[in-house]
């Protein structure tokens, strides 16, 4: 693995102003290699998401910066953040944000259609285990199959980062281990840094890297030499 | 790769089908007609415009009292002004001389009478005779013997050449004096001392007759028609149907005149007295439109014809010759300001000339003022482009119903959007996305709705100006500017406004988007509504929610009520104004005598018990028109008819203490210019400079025509008219004891409702499809609006139904919010649309002449609110259905 792939300095993010003004984020430092599966958690209110979506450039820092692989975020107009995420960034959310009148095989071409270098659509989808459903429309499909399709959709881009938020969030312990499993192939088998935001301690024994948030600040940066596979996972 | 966006497209199309098709037939109706009526229009044109060459048409045309002499013609032709100084002091003089003449000879016979009856006298008494009977008969002898050769002898002495000399030459001199000091009075009347420069012309005899048409040949007049001979140089006519008469028994008659009364090509005719075979239909190429007089309000084409006779049959009819010319300008004018340049100082010269030649101006009229031949070119013209902008409004609201409908899926797809962003998606290949749908669905209106134009609407159009005009037949035109404006225009409309309020909903960050917090205003705490029973407070917040929606529902709603309010207002009207006709008159008959003496220098006078003279003297009022369309109207000032009345009058009613200076005025004359007792108007006479300061004493129930009313007595003094001089007669009943001959014309309750027939037969069946066409259209927007409060709301419907509530409370909470947002709108709209129609019929009439005022009935108020209503009601039924299906899992689903 590659140093510093991603690297976080000094971040800083409040909401509100005056008395009602919060500081999410109290001055935030970590780094991440390329091709590590890394897991930044905390409670409620931690900042974890805010976190996430400063490292996607969909949100701004009041100060610090998002390096990633030299390229500091602060640098780069709305055209270039937009561009960067285009190159480089898969995004998976809890609610699975598919396209309601797409079927799955065009909902994962809406991620295909972004990259210069993307990954075999039907390969994915067979990856994914969607093969049977692909000609399927996201209302006739389980949460625990739309979630696949949002994870075929960030991955079929062939991102350097795949970001997660709370991808299990809402779904039940045995369709949560299978989506885990399926990030996980994604790491193992397409080399992309995973950077998930989860709240669930459990999930912390699969990645390489655990980052824990409390109060905007990281109490925890530890890495972890024992992974467990997704699939025995318990909690 | 392909965007895979694009696959949404036709999904998406064949998943919202119903509202798509309602959105693509109205722009395909309204694109049609627009271009239906472009293409029409240019047809219509080209054509009219082709006769102005072909037919040779007039640059104006004037009417003397009499038949001018060569002399007379060449000086009108030169456009030079006369020399009236000289016309005066040759006048004066040849009169002076007359008179001193007179008065010499009259004093030689005296003094040579006088010389030889002193002379016989003296003899006399040398002889010693004293008979005077005697000296008497001396002296008779003697002046039968002497006077000649003593009044040549006398003639001949130098004495009285030199007292004849003189006599003459202080009369010359007086007439001069006399024409200097009044020159400047002279001068001012004629516009002497305007700028002038000569416009010479090519003068053409265009003599026609009026002639009574009896086209059902039941022995009752059935119109006027006025006849032309076949072989006139100028003011062609092209055949729409037949030929040209070429004997005396065949007459050739207007197209529209003959298809209005039922005549077809081999009929007969008759006209005063005299049986012809209609042997063609033709459109004279002055004649569009069958105006009699140019100040009519509306031309006639029941009541007036104009027609072409053989000259040998011409000259055998008996009426009244009118000398008419016309002219050509030998260098044409360059554009309009020119064009009234040019004939005000060919009038100028006009005026003098005619008034050297011993001849009088009865009418001037140059083309640009020609109603009957720019009405109906100003009103294919007119017609488009109202009815374009009216359309382009219409794409407009159907651009805004698209642009909300398609903010609501943008907040729908909110966190789609969101990943979409996340994801890489720029706001541009997004914005490329949402912008599709209008787009495609305009392009589909367009291109549907301009074959459509190209071929059944401009046929349609073509019908409606060729069963309303007199038209020649239209040639086909291709108009390329046509298909830019019908569908360029609408998609710009379109394209800009939805590019507007999609770009403004796509500026938000992906972070909003996908934390759904896309409001852009942002409002701390809730809106506080009253304390009312939780269903009213319910439906506060569902209309406060939908406010964008329901922006522009009010505006479609007040569009479609303005509209109807025009539909219904129109043949209100319309009708009004024919119903009222009878009261609309100042007497039953109103005769207008050529004068008041007949051939024979006899005073015209008549049996009749309930004839009363008056006096009458046009004049005009000057009024600034809106350029809202040119060619409608005189062009000039408004005509004014100034009445003298009897004292003691039964038909007009005056006070008899009227003091000087002060007039009466017709309520008519009052309405369109919105005068005041007490206000001092200002008349004007049309061939001249002299004018008139009247203050409105009062007024007279008269709307039958813009009118002055004074003491007769006082009439004649204003105008300087002789004693005893009158106009014409009012009478109850018909006056058959004057020659027709004397008669100018007859004005009767039926002149006034001829403008109501003719209205009525040319849009009184498109205004009652117009109203039907509002109503449909004001239930599709309504329909297209409703649905999207719906649709938006079908997550919380859905909920409500999970929560117990029945589709009925539902539809109430939905419905009703806009139920009474449509009924109080369209209560307003009538309001709006009544006093906005006032405004635009008063705005239109400045710049037509005469007066008709707007009237809606009470009953078309309430049917206007009604049917809009109705309209709603059948779409609210729809959106009770949709309510109906919407299933309790929308709200549990989670497929977003």
């Amino acid at each position: 693995m590659e140093e510093n792939f991603l690297e976080i300095r000094d971040l800083k993010k409040s909401f509100g102003t005056g008395e009602a003004k919060q500081d999410v984020l109290r001055g935030m430092n970590f780094t991440v290699k390329k091709g590590e599966f890394c897991v930044l958690l905390g409670p409620s209110g931690s900042g974890k998401s805010t976190l996430l979506n400063i490292i996607g450039g969909i949100d701004t820092p009041d100060s610090g910066f998002v390096s990633i692989n030299g390229d500091k975020l602060e640098d780069m107009d709305e055209k270039q953040l937009t561009i960067y995420r285009r190159k480089h960034l898969g995004y998976v959310f809890q609610m699975y944000n598919l396209i309601p009148n797409l079927n799955v095989k065009e909902n994962i071409e809406v991620g295909a259609y972004l990259s210069d270098d993307p990954l075999d659509v039907e390969e994915v989808i067979t990856t994914l285990g969607l093969q049977d459903h692909k000609y399927k429309y996201p209302n006739q499909l389980s949460g625990g199959q739309q979630q696949r399709v949002s994870i075929g959709r960030a991955v079929v881009k062939n991102p350097d980062i795949l970001m997660c938020d709370e991808p299990t969030g809402a779904l039940d312990y045995k369709t949560s281990k299978e989506i885990l499993s399926l990030i996980e192939d994604c790491n193992s088998k397409y080399g992309s840094t995973i950077i998930m935001v989860t709240h669930n301690e459990a999930i912390k024994y699969m990645a390489d890297h655990v980052i824990k948030l409390r109060d905007g600040v990281v109490r925890h940066n530890d890495i972890n030499d024992k992974k467990i596979p997704a699939s025995e996972l318990e909690w | 790769m392909r965007n895979p966006l694009i696959r949404r497209i036709p999904k998406e199309l064949a998943s919202e089908w119903h509202k798509y098709l309602v959105i693509v037939l109205f722009m395909v109706g309204m694109i049609g007609v627009i271009s239906g009526m472009y293409v029409g229009r240019e047809s219509m044109v080209s054509s009219i415009e082709a006769g102005k060459t072909e037919l040779n048409l007039e640059d104006g045309c004037f009417e003397l009292s009499h038949r001018a002499s060569p002399e007379l013609l060449e000086k009108i032709s030169s456009g030079e002004k006369a020399d009236l100084k000289q016309y005066f002091i040759d006048k004066g003089m040849e009169e002076a001389d007359k008179e001193v003449s007179g008065a010499i000879e009259k004093e030689l016979n005296a003094k040579v009478t006088k010389t030889i009856e002193d002379g016989v006298r003296a003899q006399c008494e040398a002889m010693g005779v004293t008979d005077e009977e005697m000296i008497q008969s001396y002296i008779d002898s003697a002046l039968d013997e002497n006077f000649d050769s003593a009044l040549e002898e006398v003639r001949k002495s130098n004495e009285f050449k030199e007292a004849a000399d003189k006599a003459y030459e202080e009369a010359h001199d007086a007439v001069v004096e006399a024409v200097d000091e009044d020159w400047d009075d002279i001068a001012e009347e004629y516009g002497l001392n305007d700028d002038f420069y000569p416009v010479t012309v090519t003068v053409y005899e265009h003599f026609y007759r009026n002639e009574s048409e009896d086209n059902n040949n039941d022995g009752v007049e059935d119109a006027t028609v006025r006849i032309f001979k076949s072989d006139s140089a100028i003011d062609l006519a092209s055949f729409v149907e037949g030929r040209a008469p070429d004997n005396r028994n065949e007459i050739a008659i207007d197209g529209n005149h003959a298809k209005t009364v039922g005549v077809k090509l081999g009929d007969k005719i008759n006209v005063s007295g005299k049986e012809y075979e209609v042997v063609g239909l033709l459109s004279y190429v002055n004649y569009l439109t069958m105006h009699e007089s140019n100040t009519d309000l509306m031309f006639d084409a029941f009541g007036f014809n104009v027609a072409m006779l053989t000259p040998e049959a011409f000259n055998e009819l008996s009426s009244r010759l009118h000398y008419n010319y016309s002219f050509l300008y030998n260098v044409k004018p360059d554009g309009k300001a020119a064009q009234a340049d040019y004939s005000g100082n060919f009038l100028k010269a006009l005026i003098t000339q005619s008034l050297a030649g011993d001849n009088e101006i009865k009418d001037y009229l140059p083309i640009h003022l020609n109603q009957a031949r720019n009405f109906a070119p100003s009103d294919i013209k007119g017609d488009s482009a109202g009815t374009s902008i009216f359309c382009y409004i219409l794409i407009a609201v159907i651009a805004f119903i698209f642009a909300i409908t398609i903010s609501n899926t943008i907040d729908k797809e909110a966190s789609v959007i969101g990943t979409l962003r996340a994801s890489g998606y720029s706001k541009g290949e997004l914005i490329v996305h949402y912008m599709s749908m209008p787009v495609i669905v305009t392009l589909a209106g367009a291109v549907i709705g301009n074959a459509l134009g190209y071929t059944v609407f401009r046929e349609a159009a073509v019908k409606i100006y060729f069963n309303t005009y007199s038209l020649p037949l239209p040639k086909v035109v291709w108009s390329p500017s046509a298909l830019v404006k019908t569908t360029i225009i609408p998609l710009i409309l379109m394209f800009f406004i939805n590019l507007f309020v999609i770009v403004k909903k796509l500026q938000l960050s992906p972070l909003k988007f996908l934390r759904h917090d896309l409001k852009r205003s942002k409002r701390s705490k809730a809106r506080r509504i009253p304390a009312w029973s939780f269903l009213g407070r319910f439906r506060l917040r569902v209309l406060f929610q939908n406010m964008p929606n329901y922006a522009v529902l009010i505006f479609g709603v007040i569009l479609s009520e303005v509209m109807l309010c025009f539909g219904f207002g129109i043949v209100d009207s319309l009708n009004n104004y024919g119903d009222r006709a009878p009261d609309m008159v100042l007497a039953k008959y109103q005769y207008m005598l050529m004068g008041y003496k007949d051939e024979d220098g006899n005073i015209i006078v008549t049996d009749e018990e309930s004839a009363e003279r008056f006096n009458c003297i046009n004049l005009m009022y000057p009024k600034e028109t809106l350029s809202l369309r040119e060619g409608m109207g005189s062009g000039g000032d408004e005509g004014i008819t100034v009445y003298g009345i009897s004292d003691g009058s039964s038909y007009v009613d005056l006070a008899s203490d009227i003091p000087e200076g002060h007039v009466y005025i017709s309520s008519a004359f009052r309405d369109k210019f919105y005068i005041g007792s007490g206000d001092v108007i200002t008349l004007h006479e049309e061939f001249g400079n002299k004018s008139y300061d009247f203050t409105v004493e009062g007024f007279v129930d008269y709307e039958g025509g813009l009118a002055v009313f004074m003491n007769n007595e006082r009439f004649i003094k204003t105008f300087e008219k002789k004693d005893g001089e009158f106009s014409g007669y009012f009478s109850r009943n018909e006056i058959t004891d004057i020659d027709e001959q004397n008669i100018a014309t007859v004005i009767t309750a039926e002149d006034i409702s001829k403008v109501t027939t003719q209205l009525m037969h040319s849009i009184g069946e498109f205004m009652n499809i117009f109203k039907y066409a509002m109503i449909v259209l004001a239930a599709a927007l309504i329909y297209l609006l409703a649905r999207i409060i719906i649709e938006r709301n079908e997550h919380s419907i859905s909920m409500v139904k999970i929560l117990g509530f029945k589709n009925g409370e539902i539809a109430s909470l939905y419905i009703i919010p806009t139920a009474i947002v449509v009924i109080l709108c369209t209560v307003l709209s009538l309001g709006i649309g009544y006093f906005l129609m006032i405004w635009i019929f008063h705005a239109f009439l400045m710049q037509m002449d005469g007066y008709f005022a707007f009237y809606m009935s009470p009953l078309s108020m309430v049917l206007s609110v009604l049917y809009l209503l109705l309209g709603y009601a059948f779409v609210s039924v729809i959106d009770f259905i949709r309510i109906k299906k919407i299933p309790m899992d929308v709200a549990l689903k989670n497929v977003d």
